[in-house]
């Protein structure tokens, strides 16, 4: 009986080895994983640094939009980092008025949206003929679009100045929109680029058929390159919009009065505040400008851009893993 | 019988020069607008200012006055001017230990971002985010503030500490470096972008050939993912520098349109201070280009 007894406790003890060792490689299989990236463990630990890198892109931003709504007495308890005590929408109307923002953004939106629009058009063509067409010079051609790219704007600010007065285009929309049309506008290089290497990686077998079926050059072009283009178009246009609409030394030098885009009415900001017009802001010693001020106009600055990356970022992803952006 | 054939033959060899003519045609034809933009807006301005820098320039009410002194200026620049040269070198030394560390970091993170987890859409988006601010005036704005500053340095007392392990011949850039941690972050969204959709371009099989074969995913980064990204390491370090040079927090350019508005200075002698910047990025770019071409052959002999 004893032995029976002895044997069955330990066949007992056998079976729970088994049976949970069975079991804790299962749970270790799934914590560690097979390899180094597919465990919990391993995901947990990504989500973990990316969590921290994202948190430390995200806190500027998140700063603005604290500060923007604090009232005066936030800004000044040291106490109060994040969350302010109450909300005070007074600095966005501020900022509405400083920045004269309707008519800013208009001034803005044209600037960003016909040059991205441009600089889509006549980079498609250049890289294409770069990236297709065999004519003599063209390595030359490259390598001078490679040099633009690399000319820091401060050397050519001048002449360009000079050049844009005697034309008279000074203050006016023209000195982005013309320089957009014929390939020169805002890292015009870098998207010529971009197309080209697009363009290198279609096959080859689109022109021959386009031959043996009699199709011109322009025809092929325009019907069936471009529609395919589309994926390279659509980041073409995400960051030269975005470009053009947050630049600021060449507006900084080119448009000073009248045609003034957000951000360098950003800077103008106080003066426009304190100045003698008929704005509904009513700054005084109870209503000043502070930090929060600043911090309201910024945002509005950079709220439209991040609502259109918003909308477009799906798109946006799916088309880098798709271009081959770079080769 | 003979002549009929010469005649296709020269008929044929007539009709392959059009084409190749007509070649030539489109390609001028597309290439026309983009040339009379860089004939107009860039390789005359350049000349232009190529031609400032060896006059001392004042601005009359009827335009320019030029007064020839030859390489005068650029001599001034090195030999007696003592803001520009130092700040020059400054930012140089800071933007060559730059250069590394927003690469690396940029690697590091598009891996992360590369591998399969939940909410990996959620972050995709974030780490896009930096390349819509990254450009503007409002980035300015926040880093004036105080945004930009990693917490832990104040809070745990860094600055004495690198002062003491590298002395202080190193410890000024490294310091500048940790103050502009956040944005060396910000300045890497294209970066990571590169990166990202370089990724895509090594194949899928590759990784499970490898697998089966028994290979970790450690060996199969060192052997498979970074030589795969090599050509996208050159391409970020051109950009990199780039961006860099003409980021607008720059010191030297800040310097050079001091100059600008100098009335003992003037147009020239900025011009001249812009021109030796650009002849070092141009050297800068061209080691770069000279490493990568090195690369690309040891790849293409393996």
């Amino acid at each position: 009986m004893a032995v029976f007894v002895q044997h069955w406790t330990a066949a007992k003890a056998r079976i729970r080895k088994v049976w949970i060792g069975r079991k804790a490689q299962k749970v270790k299989r799934m914590v560690i994983g097979q390899y180094l990236n597919d465990g919990l463990m391993a995901k947990a630990i990504i989500c973990m640094m990316l969590s921290f890198i994202a948190y430390l892109y995200l806190q500027p931003l998140l700063y603005m939009v604290t500060t923007m709504v604090k009232p005066l007495s936030d800004l000044l308890d040291p106490t109060i980092k994040w969350i302010p005590r109450s909300i005070d929408w007074s600095n966005l109307r501020k900022a509405w008025y400083g920045l004269q923002y309707p008519e800013a953004f208009r001034n803005t939106l044209i600037i960003a949206l016909c040059c991205s629009i441009f600089q889509v058009g006549i980079c498609a063509i250049t890289g294409y003929a770069l990236a297709r067409l065999r004519f003599f010079g063209r390595n030359l051609a490259f390598f001078l679009i490679i040099l633009s790219f690399m000319v820091p704007p401060q050397i050519i600010i001048i002449p360009l100045y000079t050049i844009y007065g005697e034309l008279g285009w000074l203050n006016t929309p023209l000195v982005f929109l013309i320089p957009a049309l014929f390939g020169q506008g805002l890292r015009s290089a870098l998207f010529i680029i971009i197309f080209r290497q697009f363009f290198s990686t279609l096959p080859k077998a689109l022109e021959e058929a386009a031959k043996v079926d009699g199709a011109s050059g322009f025809y092929l072009f325009t019907r069936i390159m471009l529609p395919l283009a589309r994926p390279a178009a659509l980041v073409v246009f995400l960051f030269s919009f975005i470009w053009y609409w947050n630049m600021y030394y060449e507006p900084s030098m080119f448009l000073n009065s009248s045609f003034t885009p957000l951000s360098i009415r950003l800077n103008n900001l106080e003066a426009v505040l304190l100045g003698p017009d008929m704005s509904g802001a009513k700054i005084s010693a109870q209503n000043p400008i502070t930090e929060g001020t600043k911090m309201a106009g910024a945002f509005m600055i950079i709220a439209p851009p991040l609502l259109v990356y918003m909308i477009a970022q799906r798109w946006f992803v799916e088309s880098i893993d798709r271009t081959g952006l770079v080769e | 019988m003979s002549s009929e054939r010469i005649e296709e033959h020269r008929r044929r060899r007539r009709q392959r020069w059009l084409e190749v003519l007509r070649e030539q045609g489109l390609g001028y034809l597309f290439m026309a607008p983009w040339a009379v933009g860089f004939l107009v807006f860039m390789a005359i301005p350049l000349g232009w200012s190529l031609y400032l820098t060896l006059n001392k320039v004042k601005l009359t009410p009827n335009g320019f006055d030029y007064t020839w002194r030859g390489l005068g200026n650029f001599r001034d620049a090195i030999l007696l001017d003592h803001v520009y040269p130092v700040k020059l070198l400054t930012y140089l030394q800071e933007v060559i230990l730059m250069i590394p560390i927003i690469i690396i970091f940029a690697l590091f993170v598009s891996l992360l971002l590369n591998q399969s987890f939940p909410g990996r859409f959620l972050f995709r988006a974030i780490f896009f985010l930096p390349v819509i601010f990254a450009t503007g005036q409002v980035l300015t704005e926040l880093f004036s503030q105080g945004a930009g500053e990693l917490p832990f340095i104040d809070q745990y007392n860094v600055k004495p500490l690198v002062m003491e392990y590298f002395g202080p011949r190193f410890a000024e850039p490294i310091l500048g470096i940790l103050g502009k941690v956040v944005i060396i972050l910000w300045y890497s969204g294209v970066q990571i972008l590169i990166f990202i959709a370089g990724f895509q371009t090594i194949s899928k099989s590759v990784y499970e050939a490898v697998r089966i074969d028994g290979a970790t995913p450690w060996e199969s980064f060192w052997k498979i993912t970074l030589p795969g990204a090599v050509p996208f390491i050159g391409l970020n370090a051109i950009y990199t520098i780039v961006d860099l040079f003409t980021f607008p927090l720059n010191p030297v350019l800040e310097e050079i349109k001091n100059n600008m508005f100098k009335p003992d200075t003037g147009y020239g002698y900025a011009s001249a201070l812009a021109w030796i910047y650009f002849a070092i990025i141009f050297i800068l770019l061209s080691v770069v280009f000279l490493l990568l071409r090195k690369a690309a052959r040891r790849r293409r002999r393996v």
